[in-house]
Formats: C-alpha cells, structure tokens, sequence
C-alpha cells in the first residue's frame, strides 16, 4: 500500500475551480432569475412571494454549483490513473478551521433567508389599512365543488359557485369545509390554505390584475379532486358593486314563480351549456360524467350517461339530478355527486337539462 | 445464493463465538427499557389527542354532558395496582435471596391484584353510562383507559408465565432475570395508570 | 396429526391461517350475536378482525413463536444448538432463521421486490398522466394506485431495505457473532410481507384499495371504503416491524462491540444506523397511534376526528407528522452511512472531519423532533406554530451541510476508483443537495404556501429519496454485493444502469419543479390543459427510468448466479467485515477481533482497524494515530 506522493492539487486546480465555480453561479442565478417560474401575478401577494423566490435562486445557485464544481473538480484531479491501483490518499482527518467556517457560512446565510421569509410573511399577511372596507367572503369546500358566500349591500348571504373579486381591493377569505379537507388555491395569487372540517382558515389578497384565474383545490379530497376546479375573476371594482348589487336584487326576488318553467324564460336556456360549463352557480355537469353529444370525455369520476341514462325516463333523470343518492349506478360510490343542483339550478334550467339528456341518451 | 450454501457446509463450527461484552448494561434489560421507551410514546399520541381536545380547543372536561367519571372507584383501583406493584417488589427481592415460598406467593398475589384491577376496569365500563361514540371526550376516555387496560393485559401475561416458572422452580438467586425484566415491565403498566389516573379522572 | 402439520413450517402456516380466519368469524359472529347486532354476519367486521388476527396465526404457523411458547408454558430452558444458523440452500430463505446475514438478504431481496412492484405503480401513473383527460385507470384507481406507490416505497423498501443491508454488516462491522436478539430479529423480517400483502392486497377490497395517499389524512381516511383499513392494519405491522429491529440494532451497538471498539472507532454506519434507530424507537409508535385512531373511529365509532362530535381534525396531522417527518430521516441516515463508508475506501482517504460527522448525525436525530408542523403550514393550524418551525426547519440544513461538506473534503486528494458503488454516491452528493436546497425552499412558509400539495413537492420528496436514498442504497447493494453473495457484479452493466438512471432521473422530475411552480396540484388523475407538453416529457423519461432498473436487476440476477468469485476484501476495506470470507463464515469470526484504531485509516502503510486472533499483530507505522492498547467502553 503506498501512500499518494502526488502533488497533483495546485494553486492552480484552485484558482481554476474557482474562476469556473463563479462563472457557472452567475450565469446559473442569472438564468434563474430570467425563467418565468410562475404563473402571472394576480396579487400583490404574488410579488412579494415571487421577490422571495428571486433571493432563494440567489443563494440555492451558488451552493449547488460549489457541490457540483468541487465533485467534478475532484473527478478530473484525482481520479485513479493506471498503476496507481494501490495507491492511498494521504492520511488527513480533518481540519477544525475548514469545519468552523462550513458551520458558520451556511448559518448566518440560513438566518438572512430566515429574516426575509419571516418579514414576506407577515407583509402578505397584513391587514388593510382600511380594514373596514375589506371584502369578504365565505368560501365553503364539498366534495367537490367550491361555493362562495358574499354578503349583498341589504346584508343578506349571497351564494354562487363564481368567484368574482374587486381590482386592487383587499379580499379576506374565510374557508369553510362541510366534509373533509380541501385546499383553496388560485395559483395566479399565490396563496392557499386548507379548507378544514370544524375550523375557519382564512386569508387575504390584494387582486392587482383583471382576468380570469383557475381556482384549485390543493388537497387531496377523494374521488373527484382532480376535477375540483373553478375559475375567480378578477374585474374592476365599478362592475362588481354592479354585479353585487344584481345579485342582491336577484337574492331579493326569489324565484317567484316557482316551478312556472316556461313563464320566466329569459330566453332560451343553453342546456348544453349548462352540462358542460355549469350555469355560474352550479358545477358543470361534464366535469364528471362523460356525454357524447355534449363532447365531455371519460373522467371515470361518475359514470357515463350514455350508458347509465340510455332508455331512461325524464322523471328519473331529475331525481337523480335533484336527489343522486336515490340509485346509485353500479360500481360507484354514494356521496359523490353533490347534493345541491336543487338549489343552485334554477327549475327551468333542471327540466332544460333533463329534456337536453333524454334527447342525447335516446337509442 | 449457492455459493453461502456451499460455504455454509465447509466451515463447521460448534457455535459462534462468545460475543463480546461492551456495556455492563445487560442486553435484556436494555431491551425492555427501550420497549418501554416505544410504550411510552404510544401513549403519549394518545395524551396527544388528550391534550387537543381538552387544552388546544379548551372543551369541557368531564363531568360534561351529564356523564360524570367514577374518581372513587377509580381511586380504589388505582390503590389495588399500586399494591401490586409492591408485592412483585416483595417477589423480585426474594427470588434474589433465594425465597422460594416469597417469590411464589408474591407472583401469585401480584398477578390475582392485577386480574382484580383489570376486573374492576371492565366493570366500570359497563356501568360508567357512556360509549365511545356519544362524544369526542367519551372516545378519549375510552381510548387511554382502554390502550391501559391492554397493557396490563399483556402485562398480566407475563406474570402468568413468570408465575407458572416460578412453581416450576426455574428461578435461583444466580438466575432471576426472567423475574426481574417483566417486573419492569409491570412497574412501568403501574407508573403509566397514574399518570393516566391523575389525568384523565383527577385533573 | 400429520408430521407436516405438527412442525413449524409453511404447510403448518397455511393450516393456521385458515385457522385464523374460521377464528375471525367465529369472533365476528359471536360478539355481533352477543351484542344484539343485525345483521349477524358482516363482511367488513369478519375483514377487519382477519386482517388483525391472521397475521398471528400465520405467524405461529410458520414457527417464529416457538421458543417462546416452549419457554412460556414453563418447561426448563433449552440452550441454544446453532442448527438455526447459516443457510443451507435457496430453500433456507423461505423459512424462519436466526443468522442476521440470511436475515439480511431475507429482507433486501423481499425489499427490492416490492421496488419492482413500486416502481411498476409509479409507470402506471405516469402512463395516466402521459395526457390530459383520461387513458387507462379511473379516477378511483389512480388515488389507489398512487397510495399503494408511495406507502410500498416507503414502508416497504427504503425503510426495511437499509435495515437488510445493515443486518448483514453490521453485526460484521462491529466484530459480534449475531445480533443481540436473534429470533426477534427473524420475527421482524416476517412481519414485512405480511404488511406487504396487506398494502397489495388492497386492490382486492370493495370500493378499491386505499385511496386517500400515503398520509391517509383524517377525516377523509375514517369515510374511505374499506380498502383504507389494509393501510390503517398494514403499517401496524411495517412499523412493529421496523420497532423491533431498530430496539435489536441499538441492543446490539451498545452491548456487543469487539473489544477496543469504542463508540468513537465505529464505522459511520454503525453510527448512523444507530442514530436512524432512536429515531424509529421514539418515532414509530406515533404512526401507529394515528392509524390506531383511525381504526378506532371506522371501526367503533370512536370520534378522534369527527368535528361535530367534538373532534380533532388537525389532531391526526400532528400525531402523524411527529412521526413523518423523523421518517424522512429514518430513510435518509442510513445512506449517509453507506456513502462515507464508500466514499472513505473508494477516495482511499479517511473521513474528513469523523466526530463532526457522527455529532451532526445525532443533532439531525435532535432536531428531527422539532420540525414536524412544516408540513402544516397551509393546514390552518395556528399561525403563531408556523415561524418557529421555520427556524428550526431551515437549521437542519447546517448539520447536513456539514456531512455534504465534509465528504466533498474527503474526496479532494484522494485517489478516486469510479467504479460502479462511487459513481452512485458521487450522484447522491450532487442530487442530494438539490433536494435538499429545495427542502430549505419549503421550509420558507410564503414559499410552501404557494408550493404545497403541488408537484413542486413531487420533485422535492424524490429528489430526497431516490436521488438521496434510493443513489445511497444502489451503492451500498453494489458495495456489499461481494460480501453478500461471493460473487463479483458485472462493472460494465452496473456503470450502464448508473448513468441511465442518472440521466431518466433528472430527466423525470427536474420538470416536476417547474410545473408545480407553475401551479399544477400533486394527486391529481387529470390536470389543465397547459401542462399536458411537461406531462409527456416526464411520462416518456419515467419509463426510460423504468426500464434502466431491469439492468440492474440483469446484473444482479446474472451476477449472484455465475458471476466470478469475489475474494474477502475486494475493495482493500479496512473495517472488520472486509476482514472475513466473502460470503462469511456462519458465525461470522472464529474468535472476536480486536479492535486497535479508527475505521478508516487510510494512507498509514499497514494500518489496520481490528486484529484476528490467528494474525500477527500490526505494523503501526509512525503517526498512525490511536494504536492504543485495546481497552473496553
């Protein structure tokens, strides 16, 4: 066993790995920093987090070029030549100076990191200054639709499965769940927080940007999770107070006429459309069950109606639209499909839905 | 695979050799207290959902709902495992001196006391006028008293086997050990019900 | 009664079983009739007590509790006749044994299995995701199939695959015959394919197998169909299992070292086997408590977490994380043992820096208790948890960065062999920092709050576990493979499958990293139409992942039936189970070795780590430190 007498490592491996090193982490962060990592910034939430992740490349860079550099380094110097087949490194165990400043270095660059992200928090966190003309609004998670609850300007609730939000005003979310844990998220805002049984989790955003958003539920919450996705809009605040104040005066008139289908007909209901996007209050229909006429592809969450409907009546379709749990089809699981299309479709638009399906699943 | 079988074959030895003593702490003995070490924080998840219920969402503790704990019962109960802990003491330390009729006698009192206990628990379920669904504090109940009651169910079973070697006669002063690891596991079942006792019924 | 029946063995173990299931009905039935119950018979209660009580049967078939029967029904104590020990043919490996090296190859054998079969879940739902919309499994199956991925990879193989590699060298490692507990050493092994069978199983169930991930989340998990309860009653036994070897390996390091070895001369595996062993002690049986919890609420309406009963929701994540996140470390510090060892002989260099080595081992043990809620920053429990989570979330990093610094230190200057184990840890150092510079990304909570439950963590966790863990655990297999089997692998294929899985791997989940910033949620049967491009990209690498482990299984197979024979030290080892036959002698040593200096003495002419009893004492050369007379601990 001989014992390396090489002096292969020079200043200049050093001074090499050192130029290369540096170059490799400017060129890595500037590349980091120029990749468009997220999604647009809906939210002043957004900049702030975004800001966070900016300083993070700057740091997480240059440690994983170090890693890579001194492995490669490493590699090209002193990897084993022929007939240095029993050759030793030399015997060094250590050095107490190299040790302190790979203890210190990553500490004190741990706590600046630490520093900023406790300070990012508590910024996005904030409450408004003018805490009183904050919007809020209940959002409630069921398997596996969001609602959400606004209040009208005469102080009555509000319910819609659309999300609509004011530009530049601050929004406080307070979530709810009625079954298991759910997550909301808009990815555009960059915040989210379980929806959890028993508890109100709440938080707040700034929307900086009018456009439409994906809502998204983050966690997972049983068979339909994957399709639990909505959509927030985001709009300048004259419309929404106008919008709001539709709701209300909507909310004020209930639907009088009761099950009158024909006598309100605002115009001719889009069944199709309300199968496959939803009527703004209810969930869309095709993001469960497959349809041929209405194009909505397999997603096996609940069964297709092509076959499950085929040669059935209208009296059983609005039941199992109005009350699912009364026959489930085989093979599926009770309590999936929500319970609410009662409420959130108006009577005239179930008995469109209903004539829409017997007419598509007819043979 | 075959290659270790073949060797297997050639290197025949009467037995390993004696494995080399590097801790005066005796592996058995070691063992246990690391056993119970995992006891310990079963029953701390359980004092976890404890702590939850009672301290983090601060809900009422019992008497609640009109189901009230039996603390005199209890407290008799509790008097009964201690005793019995006392004479296990009694058990171990004549095994130690070579008391045939104190180790035997001792076994037997402290496993009758054990049963008496364990008897005395599962009667208090019957009649305590609550079941583990009528509420969340009923299920914690339920589940601490009843992860207990378990354990001294397995506890009482080594003390049957202790028992039964011990009127056997496997047991001398040189050779006790199979007295003394189980005893600690019962001191531990013992030491485990009053801080159950004096959290659940007590405080 | 047939001489089959009657003597420990499989015939004997079927027998019990079906046993064991006449048993849970008759239970079943006489506890529902006993109590007023209609109906009488009910096929989840009858499911639920088998799942609880066959494993026993099963087990006393099979011959593990027979000593301790024998020794429970009072009959006087039988010395042990050694006829336990060693294997005698492929056929040994199927039946109980007391040699930690058969136990050894018991479980990285049955671990990798179970690898495969992971791994085949993981094509699976990397075929579903290939494109939006739906292709090959339903919804349903996909939260299945993705549940049964990660609870087998978890539970089934890193965890026991690092216990398997670490019984065979260990006892070796420290100069003792066996382990201290012998047959609880071959009681936890059996335990993993019950636990195994359980997860598989699942399929099989009614409503499908458990569909709700590897975290089983109340109060999702309590409302689940009755596949879920295979999880609740299968990770019972994983975890008693990984309990009783770790209290086995911790027995073991303390009471049985070779003279001379004191803890400061033991290899870093031995180390960091012992601290992985604190941890699962301490850990394990909170794990076992939130499923216990689960099975109280499903079963008997217990109400843990249902919130209109006065339950806690959140309660089941901190019971659960407390023992989750020291899990992560459970798969992690073994390999950081296995690579010191490989990297100290294959750079020919001793470890730099040994006690800090071993010091940042216990305080990553230390901290690993404290930083449990950073999985709960967006779970609504109470802010003010979150901040000081963070601090001691991102404080792990310096103890880590230590090890990653002070093996960087070791290679430099020595005189490197790249071959196939150091090709392997040379990928862990570098793809470990990834994972875990994107770990110290999580713990800042505004980061995590946009990032967590997205793919973002996708890439995390693997990057952590099979760029940590699952490199660490390529390398100890191809390091140990002479010692374990007496055969060489094949270098030129091992080199293959380290550079394809090199390459498919980052290839697979570096893109991870960009969706889940991007916003695409994990455990997701379908997704957004804008990440259906990244989608396909990552499907077709998996399978190139996929495929370049069947190399490695080639090598293996091909290897450990006619590769040539390994000699005893092939890599010029210094710690002690270098110093034996490949594969050992039954009982290890004919006499226990004497330990006289560090493990890792590289670069002294003549240095050595242990003496034999049948060798001429040591050269020492000059500055060779620590060549002291041999004392005791």
């Amino acid at each position: 066993m001989a014992v390396d007498s090489r002096s292969r490592t020079s200043r200049r491996t050093i001074v090499q790995m050192v130029v290369v090193g540096t170059l490799a982490s400017i060129i890595g962060v500037l590349w980091g920093l120029y990749i468009d990592w997220f999604p647009v910034q809906g939210s002043t939430q957004a900049r702030k987090i975004d800001d966070l992740w900016d300083l993070m490349i700057a740091f997480a860079v240059p440690v994983f070029v170090l890693v890579v550099t001194v492995v490669l380094f490493a590699v090209k110097e002193f990897r084993m030549r022929p007939g240095e087949e029993n050759l030793d490194g030399p015997n060094i165990h250590g050095s107490t100076k190299l040790e302190i400043v790979w203890t210190t270095i990553p500490a004190v660059i741990i706590f600046i990191l630490i520093g900023y992200a406790a300070t990012i928090l508590s910024d996005i966190e904030a409450a408004p200054a003018n805490a009183a003309q904050e919007l809020k609004v209940d959002v409630y998670g069921q398997q596996f639709a969001w609602t959400f609850k606004y209040t009208g300007a005469d102080g009555k609730p509000i319910n819609t499965t659309r999300l609509y939000l004011p530009e530049g005003q601050s929004v406080k979310f307070n979530v709810h769940s009625k079954d298991v844990i759910h997550d909301f998220w808009i990815p555009a805002m960059r915040m989210k927080i379980d929806a959890v049984p028993g508890v109100t989790t709440s938080y707040r955003i700034t929307p900086i940007r009018v456009g439409s958003y994906p809502v998204v539920c983050a966690e997972l919450c049983g068979l339909g999770h994957a399709v639990m996705r909505q959509t927030a809009y985001v709009m300048p605040p004259a419309k929404f107070n106008a919008w709001l104040a539709s709701k209300s005066a909507s909310a004020a008139a209930p639907a009088a006429g009761g099950g009158g289908s024909a006598a309100a007909a605002p115009a001719a209901i889009d069944a199709k459309a309300i199968f496959t996007k939803g009527n703004g209050e209810s969930v869309a229909c095709g993001s469960c069950h497959q349809l041929a006429a209405a194009g909505t592809p397999a997603g096996g969450i609940g069964p297709d109606l092509d076959k499950v409907l085929a040669g059935k009546d209208a009296a059983f379709i609005k039941t199992s639209i109005v009350d699912p749990q009364a026959e489930i089809a085989k093979g599926y699981p009770p309590n999936v499909m929500p319970p609410n299309f009662g409420q959130t479709l108006k009577p005239a638009e179930i008995d469109a839905l209903v004539q829409y399906l017997v007419k598509s699943t007819r043979k | 695979m075959e290659a270790a079988a073949i060797h297997a074959e050639h290197a025949h030895h009467h037995g390993p050799p004696e494995a080399n003593r590097s801790s005066r702490v005796e592996p058995q003995l070691l063992g246990m207290l690391l056993f119970i070490i995992s006891e310990v924080m079963v029953f701390g998840a359980f004092f976890t959902a404890y702590f939850f219920i009672r301290v983090v969402n601060g809900d009422q503790w019992f008497p609640f709902n009109g189901d009230e704990l039996p603390k005199l019962v209890a407290g008799v109960n509790t008097a009964i495992l201690l005793s019995s802990s006392l004479t296990l003491h009694w058990a171990q330390t004549s095994a130690k001196n070579g008391n045939r009729f104190g180790l035997k006698a001792g076994m037997l009192t402290t496993f009758l006391l054990g049963f008496t206990f364990l008897f005395i628990q599962i009667n208090e379920y019957i009649h305590i006028g609550f079941a583990p669904h009528d509420h969340a504090q009923g299920s914690i109940f339920y589940g601490l008293t009843g992860l207990h009651g378990e354990h001294v169910f397995i506890g009482l079973t080594l003390l049957a086997i202790v028992t039964v070697r011990a009127f056997r006669g496997h047991f001398t002063p040189e050779h006790h050990g199979g007295v003394e690891i189980p005893g600690i596991y019962w001191h531990f079942v013992d030491v485990m019900w009053i801080v159950v006792y004096t959290t659940i019924y007590i405080v | 009664m047939p001489a089959a029946v009657r003597h420990a063995g499989w015939t004997r173990a079927t027998t019990f079983t079906v046993l064991g299931i006449a048993f849970s009905y008759a239970l079943s039935l006489g506890a529902r009739a006993g109590l007023g119950y209609d109906p009488v018979l009910d096929g989840e209660a009858v499911l639920q007590i088998s799942l609880v009580t066959v494993p026993f049967f099963f087990l006393v078939g099979l011959g593990l509790f027979d000593y301790w029967g024998y020794y429970m029904s009072g009959r006087p104590t039988r010395p042990e006749d050694h006829s336990g020990h060693g294997a005698k043919s492929w056929k040994s490996y199927l039946y109980p044994n007391t040699d930690h090296k058969v136990i050894g190859i018991q479980y990285t054998v049955l671990s990798f299995f179970f690898l495969f079969v992971g791994g085949l879940f993981a094509m699976l739902i990397r075929a579903e995701l290939a494109q939006p919309g739906r292709q090959f499994i339903d919804a349903n199956t996909y939260n299945g199939v993705f549940s049964v991925h990660a609870s087998i990879l978890i539970f089934l193989f890193i965890i026991p695959v690092f216990a398997g590699l670490a019984n065979f060298v260990l006892p070796l490692m420290i100069g003792a015959p066996d382990m201290a507990f012998p047959r609880l050493n071959a009681l936890s092994f059996w335990l993993l394919p019950i636990a195994g069978v359980m997860m598989l199983g699942s399929f099989f169930a009614p409503g499908g197998s458990f569909a709700s991930g590897w975290t089983a989340y109340a109060p999702l998990s309590d409302s689940a169909p009755i596949g879920q309860v295979f999880f609740t009653i299968g990770v019972q036994f994983a975890g008693a299992s990984s309990i009783a070897t770790a209290l086995n390996f911790l027995v073991t390091i303390i009471t049985m070292r070779a003279p001379g070895m004191s803890f400061f001369r033991m290899p870093l595996l031995v180390w960091a086997n012992f601290s992985t062993s604190l941890l699962v002690v301490i850990a394990t049986p909170f794990v076992a408590a939130s499923q216990f919890f689960v099975l109280l609420d499903r079963a008997l309406g217990f109400n843990f977490f249902d919130h209109g009963q006065g339950g806690d929701v959140l309660m089941y994540q901190h019971v659960f994380w407390f023992y989750s996140h020291p899990a992560v470390y459970i798969m992690m510090l073994p390999g950081f043992g296995i690579i010191s060892e490989v990297l100290a002989v294959k750079s020919r260099k001793p470890i730099f820096g040994y006690r800090m080595m071993a010091f940042s081992l216990l305080a990553i043990v230390a901290l690993g208790f404290t930083v449990w809620a950073h999985h709960m920053f967006v779970s609504g429990m109470q802010n003010w948890i979150r901040v000081p989570m963070m601090i001691t979330t991102a404080i792990i990093a310096v103890p880590t960065g230590i090890k990653i610094f002070s093996w960087l230190a070791t290679l430099w200057r020595g005189v490197l062999r790249l071959d196939t184990p150091m090709l392997f840890a040379l990928g862990f150092l570098t793809m470990f920092t990834l994972g875990g510079i994107s770990g110290v990304m999580l713990a800042m909570i505004p980061i995590t709050i946009h990032v967590s439950d997205t793919y973002f963590i996708v890439a995390h966790i693997h990057y952590v576990l099979f760029g940590g863990s699952l490199f660490t655990i390529f390398a100890g297999v191809y390091y140990w493979f002479p010692k374990m089997t007496g055969r060489m692998y094949d270098e030129r294929l091992g080199k293959l499958h380290f550079w394809l899985t090199f390459i498919f791997f980052n290839a697979t989940f570096a893109p991870m990293h960009l969706i889940g910033l991007d916003g695409m949620p994990r455990r997701v049967a379908d997704y957004a139409d804008k990440y259906a491009g990244w989608n396909l990209a990552i499907s077709l690498a998996s399978f190139g992942l996929g495929l370049s482990t069947l190399i490695f299984a080639y090598n293996i197979i091909a290897s450990w039936r006619g590769g040539p024979r390994a000699v005893g030290n092939p890599w010029r080892g210094l710690t002690l189970e270098w110093q034996v036959s490949s594969p050992p002698p039954v009982f290890n040593f004919d006499a226990i070795p004497t330990v006289v200096g560090g493990p890792y003495e590289y670069g002294v002419p003549g240095a050595v780590h242990g003496v034999f009893a049948d060798q001429p004492p040591p050269v020492v050369a000059a500055g060779a430190p620590a060549a002291k007379t041999p004392t005791d601990e």
